[in-house]
């Protein structure tokens, strides 16, 4: 299969660091985006990939060279990195993370004053001046100074998270914890978050933020098998993984079994409706679980295409008090900020268990619909779209119908969902029925259709 | 060699980065250290080049503001395989400029510049994969081990009894003069010795104009026993004298040539084609000899690679920038001020007695705008009206006569003709004006 080893597009640079991804190209994405929003403070801050250092020095040359003050904020994690640029009144921020992405993998994330995501036609006007190459350029006496800032980030996004949850009870509770922080860029919070701050008797693997990631860098069952492991061996209560820049979670329940995203993202939606009014945004692969949450509250459900910033923009306009992407272990709070958060989704929960006195076992099995999820992806031919979207239509009549991002056709009993990766020629397939035996038919009929 | 320009006007960080990439693709692996002048668009030329050489697979040493010189002895100091120095020297404070070193901390040499400059035209960079990145790390203990070695040279001790006025134009020579007075015991009383990124207080050309508006006036009124004028990284020096007069800085290497010939007699000293002829006169008083060589640091670094330092008592240039061997030839500025106070130490002298005692040669230098295309033509020319002088036509036309001599060369940096002309005594004006004339009508 065809690998995008560099990508430049409405989302941003990725690449492997090296022969593609150079700090030249990193400085001059930089020059583009310290043009874009002009002479000003930008923060900025990286995961702890290898990579990170150097290109965070491209980066910070790019921003100098259009006249930007950069605040460096160090190692920290992306939300935190989000919630610090929209508090301190910053022009943006930068993240020099690759996510999830394997360590040979950097990527750039940028983010507009108010910590955001660029909406798409922000994306489209940056990319504009990134390909024209008018760079503003700063005189001797405009080039502005590099201030760094390591601690305020982190108690910022610590108060924030923590206003929402009864941090007393919590301490009380002494939850045992386990946590696999992938040595990743929340490998400091994490452990001074659910140390200090909630009380918790911690039980920490990959928590260095100087060592290579020992694991691929995305939270999944697959990946997570040290985790489950501490939990048992520690008789923790539950067990959290993050990826390198911590802004998605996975959550490992008492048993050892980590729980799908989608339920992850139940729970939470569940906690969170019933502290507060409001509706719910997730995308348009997130389990159908968080219809029947929402319905339980009488709140309306909103989808968007995938994708974080897609989500956000939904969010804000119909004023959701709780939104997400259940397929990639993303919870957006926007009492904490309009992005994915690991740490709102660790306290919600703890705080969960401590107001019901449940297992996470007993959580999921007792407030969560069962659906069986399946999962898939195949290589594709450019141009061989059209065809395989009709060719779905044909056969599935009886379905409803969302082309807002590739294809969703919705049953009364399931849902099947085909979309174009943004970030790899490939197809992805999501299906999701309440019966077993009826989502892996529903996944042999459209793989057959698709080969 | 290197890359100069005024930062935001010419020069961007896409050339920054590109040349550090190259020049990261050219060293042997191992780390390279490097440092900047206090300029505010240092920062920027500093990310740029921490990040290309952390991408071509070298650890980085971050000195942040030091001389040039320091740079180029920790070079030497910690076995690096290069350096990059972030200043521009003498220019104003817009411009900027990448140096480079080998290493041994040098000048590249003319061969090593030129594959530089074509790894840079190629843009072929060998940037290693995320697990071979180089680290950045700084070195506290740079400067000291610098001063360490200048006090290893010069009796420092003996030099406490001076009190030295120096003029530091804003730039990183005040933060060697501090600890030199800290650790040492000198006395220094500096002026304009704040560290400022936008403006400094005067123009930093290293020469007896400035020091005759600048430094030359507080001399009496403070009763100092010399007066030393450096650019923004430290290189270079211009003098006071005690009585308020400023020394050209034409005196500076002839001055040092001298102590340096008077303990090494019979070597060379190096020099360019525009320098004066005091120099013929003060090594032949020691038995020595001077090597001229085209004008530009290339020049002399390719001279002095094909003689063995023992050889050698200095070398510099008519601009106030020295080398001497006790420091593996560095342009060093505040070696060359610690040089010529041993000097006065030595010989029990006031300053302006030491300069007295050397012959007067009166200097007249110009410019004509540049017409590439009649160059050719206007040295044959040149040659033909002055042929009953001896001929030098390695840069330009060198013509000299006993006691007399002009140079007419093409500026590296600038599109102009330069036009010196030099003669013991009175100044050569009949002479000078007649070169002028035939120039300009012909370039």
């Amino acid at each position: 299969m065809r690998e995008h080893r560099l990508k430049i597009g409405v989302s941003g640079i990725r690449g492997v660091v090296g022969e593609f991804l150079t700090p030249s190209l990193a400085a001059s994405f930089a020059q583009a985006f310290g043009t874009f929003v002009g002479a000003g403070r930008v923060v900025l801050g990286r995961d702890t990939r290898m990579s990170g250092e150097m290109l965070q020095h491209a980066v910070s040359c790019g921003l100098l060279a259009t006249g930007c003050e950069v605040v460096d904020v160090g190692i920290q994690p992306t939300p935190t990195i989000q919630i610090y640029v929209g508090a301190t009144r910053a022009r943006g921020g930068i993240s020099v993370t690759a996510s999830h992405n394997p360590a040979e993998y950097n990527a750039l994330k940028l983010f507009n004053h108010q910590g955001l995501f660029f909406n798409h036609y922000e994306r489209r006007e940056l990319l504009d001046i990134y390909y024209e190459s008018e760079f503003r350029t700063a005189t001797n006496a405009e080039v502005r100074r590099i201030t760094s800032d390591h601690e305020t980030p982190m108690r910022m996004h610590v108060e924030r998270v923590l206003r929402h949850v009864d941090v007393e009870r919590i301490r009380a509770r002494k939850f045992r914890v386990a946590l696999d922080g992938v040595n990743g860029a929340g490998s400091v919070l994490s452990c001074r978050f659910l140390q200090q701050e909630l009380g918790c008797a911690l039980h920490a693997i990959s928590v260095d933020p100087t060592k290579p990631f020992p694991r691929e860098a995305e939270p999944r069952p697959d990946t997570l098998g040290d985790l489950r492991e501490l939990v048992l061996r520690e008789r923790a209560n539950i067990g959290f993984g993050q990826d390198p820049d911590g802004d998605r979670l996975a959550v490992c329940d008492e048993t050892g079994r980590v729980l799908d995203n989608d339920d992850v993202l139940a729970l939470v939606v569940d906690a969170v409706l019933t502290a507060m009014p409001g509706d719910v945004v997730v995308n348009l692969t997130t389990s159908s679980v968080i219809d029947d949450i929402a319905a339980r509250h009488g709140r309306r459900v909103y989808r968007t295409p995938v994708g974080e910033a897609n989500v956000v923009e939904m969010m804000q306009a119909t004023k959701a008090v709780i939104g997400g992407e259940g397929s990639n272990g993303g919870i957006i709070f926007p009492s904490v900020q309009y992005c994915r958060d690991s740490y709102t989704g660790m306290a919600f929960l703890l705080d969960l268990m401590e107001r019901t006195g449940k297992t996470v076992s007993q959580l999921a099995q007792e407030r969560l619909p069962k659906y069986t999820r399946l999962s898939g992806k195949v290589a594709f031919e450019h141009g061989r779209l059209g065809p395989v979207m009709q060719a779905l239509e044909e056969s599935f009549p009886q379905a409803q119908l969302d082309r807002t991002d590739g294809l969703k056709l919705v049953f009364e009993d399931g849902w099947i969902h085909v979309r174009a990766s943004n970030t790899e020629p490939i197809l992805r397939l999501a299906v999701e029925a309440r019966e077993e035996g009826r989502a892996s038919e529903l996944r042999d009929l459209v793989s057959g259709l698709l080969r | 060699m290197g890359l100069r320009g005024v930062v935001g006007q010419g020069l961007e960080a896409s050339h920054v980065m590109d040349f550090a990439a190259a020049f990261g693709t050219f060293l042997e692996p191992g780390p390279v250290i490097i440092g900047r002048d206090p300029r505010s668009s240092g920062v920027m030329m500093r990310e740029g080049v921490v990040s290309a050489l952390l991408a071509t697979g070298h650890d980085v040493m971050d000195l942040g503001i030091v001389s040039t010189p320091v740079i180029q002895h920790s070079i030497q100091r910690n076995n690096a395989v290069g350096g990059i120095s972030i200043g521009a020297s003498h220019n104003s404070a817009e411009w900027n400029a990448l140096k480079f070193f080998g290493a041994r901390g040098t000048y590249l040499s003319t061969a090593e510049a030129s594959e530089l400059l074509d790894i840079y035209h190629l843009r072929k960079f060998h940037f290693v994969d995320y697990t071979g990145l180089g680290r950045l790390y700084t070195n506290e203990a740079a400067l000291d081990r610098y001063l360490h070695d200048l006090a290893a040279v010069f009796d420092l001790e003996a030099l406490r009894q001076y009190k030295i006025v120096v003029d530091c134009c804003n730039g990183t020579s005040s933060l060697i003069l501090r600890r030199l007075a800290g650790q040492y015991g000198l006395n220094f009383i500096l002026i304009n010795e704040r560290i400022e990124g936008v403006s400094f207080a005067h123009e930093p050309s290293i020469n007896a104009s400035t020091v005759s508006l600048q430094l030359a006036p507080l001399m009496k009124p403070l009763g100092a026993d010399a007066g030393f004028l450096f650019d923004i990284d430290s290189d270079r020096v211009a003098i006071a004298c005690e009585d308020g007069t400023p020394v050209s800085e034409e005196m500076v290497l002839p001055m040092i040539a001298d102590a340096q010939l008077a303990k090494g007699p019979g070597k060379l000293v190096i020099t360019n084609l525009s320098t004066t002829a005091l120099l013929e006169e003060v090594a032949a008083k020691h038995g020595g000899r001077v090597v001229r060589v085209p004008v530009g640091r290339q020049a002399a670094m390719d001279a002095l690679a094909t003689y063995r330092p023992e050889q050698i008592a200095v070398a510099g240039e008519g601009t106030g920038a020295i080398m001497m061997p006790q420091f593996r030839f560095v342009y060093d500025g505040i070696a060359s001020m610690l040089a010529i106070l041993s000097l006065m130490h030595e010989r029990g002298a006031k300053l302006s007695e030491i300069v007295a005692g050397y012959p007067r040669y009166s200097i007249l230098k110009d410019e004509v705008p540049l017409v590439s295309q009649r160059v050719p033509m206007l040295m044959m020319e040149l040659n033909g009206l002055y042929g009953d002088g001896l001929a030098d036509m390695r840069d330009g036309l060198r013509v000299s006569w006993p006691e007399r001599w002009f140079h007419v060369r093409v500026s590296q940096t600038e599109p102009v003709v330069r036009v010196i002309c030099e003669q013991k005594g009175e100044a050569p004006c009949a002479l000078f004006e007649a070169l002028m004339d035939q120039v300009r009508s012909m370039a």
